[in-house]
């Protein structure tokens, strides 16, 4: 559906439905333009199926681990191939759909690349589940190579694999660069990257979404181009059967893979940074603090994959130490930025906790438990005990069910602002309260065996324990249950995202007499619909 | 004070070179050939043998509890065979690992070898060990010892020999582990291959100049590193980082520019799109 919007480079229009926008609003100039097609509604259809396929798959392969599908054992290394590339890549179109949405009021991206995009990433997916579930391919999502070359399923499903890869990769790619393009009309370089801030300019104000946008996309296109390099040496042996140096394919592996998992998260913030204000009724303006912290992930989310390769010995030792380094460095902006901030933007606010305000909430928390996780096993004395063990996916789970509540708040979001719903008269009722509880719950039990399981050395890509690991087969039956509860709150909450689109949805109380209105400005809050 | 001081300095240098030599000398590199990387961690067929002694086992019965080590030889042999079968001899001797670290079986490949013919081979050399054994195989079996080796030979019908390269491979557990092929430098490379045997790690590189179109070519004797032909057109000899088993140095390769291509293509993007600047506000 296109739209006429009006765009200005104002504190009003560059921080909408916030208190004091229109006070802060300076003379602007102002033109008419089509706003770009908005696709979140079928990103939202599309990643709520998949997440509840792919889950499942998730949890069948928790209950082989739990000894309850010992016949389904051949399945669990096609699974788990299937799980992680499906999650992962859901993860990432997801966040960089609300990331496209968040920014659709400040930039014109093009029409056509985001079917583009939807169309790739449906073709993509359908090579990935012909490969794992006709082929066998069961690599893992990691690809590792020489692995794929050399497996048990036919060479077919091998390539079919890396042309799903391929299409992904190239349709992410045309989308990163033309959201690059989009800023680019918009905003000059340092301005995107809020540079100005560092000289103590606070003109143009520049919405904390574009410069973490900005950002992710360069990194963005840094992962990708890796990714493609990573392709093309598959494709170079498999038609001329010379072999390519296996370091150097795993440095390119996890330069693509560790930093486009990382980036998912980054661009779901920058919808959070977009959202949250609107529930807290002030601004999340940036700042130099901003800025910097933004910048410096340019760098250092690209030396953070280095902690994958901690047990290769043959990678020169300075990389590993460059590796932790950057691997602490990187909680940074997260830690004190972006956690901190949305902490003080909350305090004393006249918060509105909605089901969206609250799943942003707790995806923030999963952040930082997750982070925590992460940090503790890129210390290298550490990792030494924990490669490799549950301790792994712990973490990883931590971020993707972060990553869970951050993107289904923002779908949510969007509905409700979709469906004119005055934001500032909601609240959770007491049916999604029920949701989110047993939400929070199942996803606590899940983690809690998966950091079990590591800290008691279980191993993680083990389809069967052996006995001297009998209690990895408890904490994974466990966890299955844990998961199966998490995954029924999870539906019932799609489906509350998924009603939220209907303008007649009456959700949440009434709004308490002499409440003060958090969202002020009206006419700025809808300025893009 | 300060001549004492250098002094200190000066035999702090002199022991941390030694020690570095030391350390060099406890750690040896070793060369490894395409042919004989080919070979690595492949596994052997097992196939059951018939010893000098009249017994037959299968081969992967004298892997299970050491290491093996495989060689290929006729009895008839005018050329390599006898010469490299005591070449073997002393070696083991020199080393004094058999029976302790690994055994060792001489393989015949000729069609008209015989039991007896393996016993007359172990008394000619003077081998009188139970952990070195002679034995002949079935046509079948050995072949497919062969195919999987990549132990070459061809009947020369004017001679009634055979063209053969000279092979030693080890093997635990029914897996190849190190490959010596061909005869030069086996003096120097057995004792390395004998103490790989023995559990301790050793480091390997490529033999140079034996990959086309590498991007850099490394001398072993000066240890230096040049540009090569591959550098042009990208072939496959693509590493972060090359090691100098001379000077034990790393050095950065072609590799680590793939690893910054993305970078650099990312920056060029970035720059490339925003160079015109904003077009509308």
């Amino acid at each position: 559906m296109l739209e006429q919007t009006t765009v200005h480079t104002t504190h009003t229009n560059t921080y909408p439905d916030v208190v004091g926008a229109l006070e802060a609003a300076p003379e602007a100039r102002a033109t008419t333009m089509p706003a770009t097609l908005s696709t979140i509604r079928h990103w939202m259809v599309i990643s709520a199926a998949l997440f509840v396929i792919l889950a499942l798959l998730g949890i069948c392969m928790r209950l082989i681990q739990g000894d309850v599908l010992p016949g389904e054992q051949s399945w669990f290394y096609p699974l788990m191939t299937l799980h992680g590339d499906g999650m992962a890549g859901l993860w990432f179109v997801a966040a960089m759909a609300c990331a496209t949405e968040a920014l659709r009021k400040h930039v014109r991206a093009s029409n056509a690349v985001a079917v583009f995009a939807l169309a790739g990433t449906v073709v993509g997916v359908a090579l990935l589940l012909v490969s794992v579930l006709v082929g066998r391919f069961a690599a893992g999502w990691y690809f590792l190579y020489p692995l794929p070359l050399h497996g048990e399923w036919p060479a077919w499903s091998a390539v079919t694999f890396l042309l799903s890869l391929t299409v992904l990769g190239a349709t992410w790619l045309i989308w990163s660069l033309d959201m690059l393009r989009a800023v680019a009309e918009r905003y000059s370089l340092p301005h995107a990257l809020g540079w100005h801030y560092l000289r103590g300019e606070s003109e143009p104000a520049i919405p904390p979404a574009v410069i973490i946008v900005t950002v992710s996309m360069i990194v963005n296109v840094v992962a990708l181009v890796a990714g493609v390099v990573t392709l093309v040496l598959f494709y170079f042996q498999l038609l001329t059967g010379s072999p390519v140096d296996a370091l150097l394919m795993k440095n390119l592996t996890f330069l693509f893979g560790h930093t486009l998992v990382n980036l998912a998260m980054y661009l779901a913030l920058a919808a959070v940074y977009d959202a949250l204000p609107a529930y807290a009724g002030r601004p999340w303006k940036a700042n130099k603090i901003v800025a910097i912290s933004w910048n410096s992930v340019l760098l250092i989310v690209l030396l953070a994959y280095f902690h994958h390769l901690y047990m290769d010995f043959v990678q020169p030792g300075t990389l590993q130490y460059i590796g932790q380094i950057a691997s602490y460095a990187a909680s940074l902006p997260a830690a004190i930025v972006t956690i901190f901030g949305a902490l003080l933007l909350v305090y004393h606010a006249p918060m509105r906790w909605t089901l969206a305000s609250v799943l942003f909430f707790l995806g923030l928390m999963g952040w930082a438990i997750g982070g925590i996780g992460a940090v503790i096993d890129s210390t290298i004395v550490a990792n030494v005990r924990l490669h490799n063990t549950l301790w792994v996916p712990a973490h990883f789970h931590t971020y993707m069910l972060a990553g869970f509540a951050m993107i289904a708040g923002y779908f949510y979001h969007c509905g409700r602002r979709s469906a004119d719903v005055d934001l500032a008269a909601e609240s959770v009722g007491a049916y999604q309260a029920v949701i989110l509880n047993w939400l929070v719950a199942g996803a606590c039990g899940f983690l809690a065996m998966f950091y079990l399981g590591g800290a008691y050395s279980v191993p993680r890509r083990y389809a069967v324990y052996p006995v001297e690991l009998a209690h990895g087969t408890a904490y994974a039956l466990w966890a299955g249950a844990f998961a199966a509860v998490f995954l029924i709150a999870a539906v019932l909450c799609l489906i509350e995202v998924m009603a939220s689109w209907r303008k007649e949805a009456a959700v949440g109380e009434e709004r308490p007499a002499g409440h003060p209105t958090p969202i002020g400005a009206p006419a700025a809050a809808h300025a893009d619909h | 004070m300060r001549t004492t001081s250098g002094r200190r300095v000066g035999a702090a240098c002199v022991l941390a070179l030694l020690a570095a030599a030391a350390g060099a000398q406890a750690d040896p590199s070793v060369a490894v050939s395409r042919a004989e990387g080919r070979l690595l961690h492949r596994r052997v067929p097992d196939v059951p043998l018939h010893l000098a002694d009249g017994r037959t086992v299968p081969l992967s019965s004298l892997w299970q509890d050491k290491p093996l080590l495989v060689t290929f030889f006729y009895r008839n042999c005018h050329g390599i065979c006898s010469p490299f079968l005591a070449w073997i001899r002393n070696a083991v001797r020199e080393d004094d690992g058999l029976g302790r670290n690994y055994r060792i079986l001489a393989l015949s490949f000729g069609e008209q070898d015989t039991v007896a013919d393996m016993r007359s081979q172990g008394e000619a050399l003077g081998i009188d060990d139970p952990d070195w054994l002679f034995a002949i195989a079935d046509r079948e079996a050995l072949a497919r010892v062969i195919e999987a080796l990549e132990f070459w030979y061809r009947p020369d019908p004017a001679t009634g020999q055979y063209d053969h390269t000279a092979l030693l491979v080890a093997v635990e557990d029914g897996r190849v582990k190190r490959a010596l092929v061909g005869g030069a430098g086996f003096a120097e490379r057995f004792p390395v291959m004998a103490r790989e045997l023995r559990g301790e790690f050793i480091r390997s590189y490529a033999v140079p100049a034996q990959t086309a179109w590498r991007c850099f070519s490394f001398d072993p004797v000066t240890g230096r590193v040049s540009v090569d032909w591959g550098l042009l057109i990208l072939q496959t000899a693509w590493r972060c980082f090359s090691f100098d088993p001379v000077t034990g140095r790393v050095s950065v390769d072609w590799g680590l520019l793939i690893l910054g291509l993305p970078t650099l293509t990312a920056m060029t993007v970035t720059f490339g799109i925003f160079r015109r600047g904003p077009r509308r506000r």
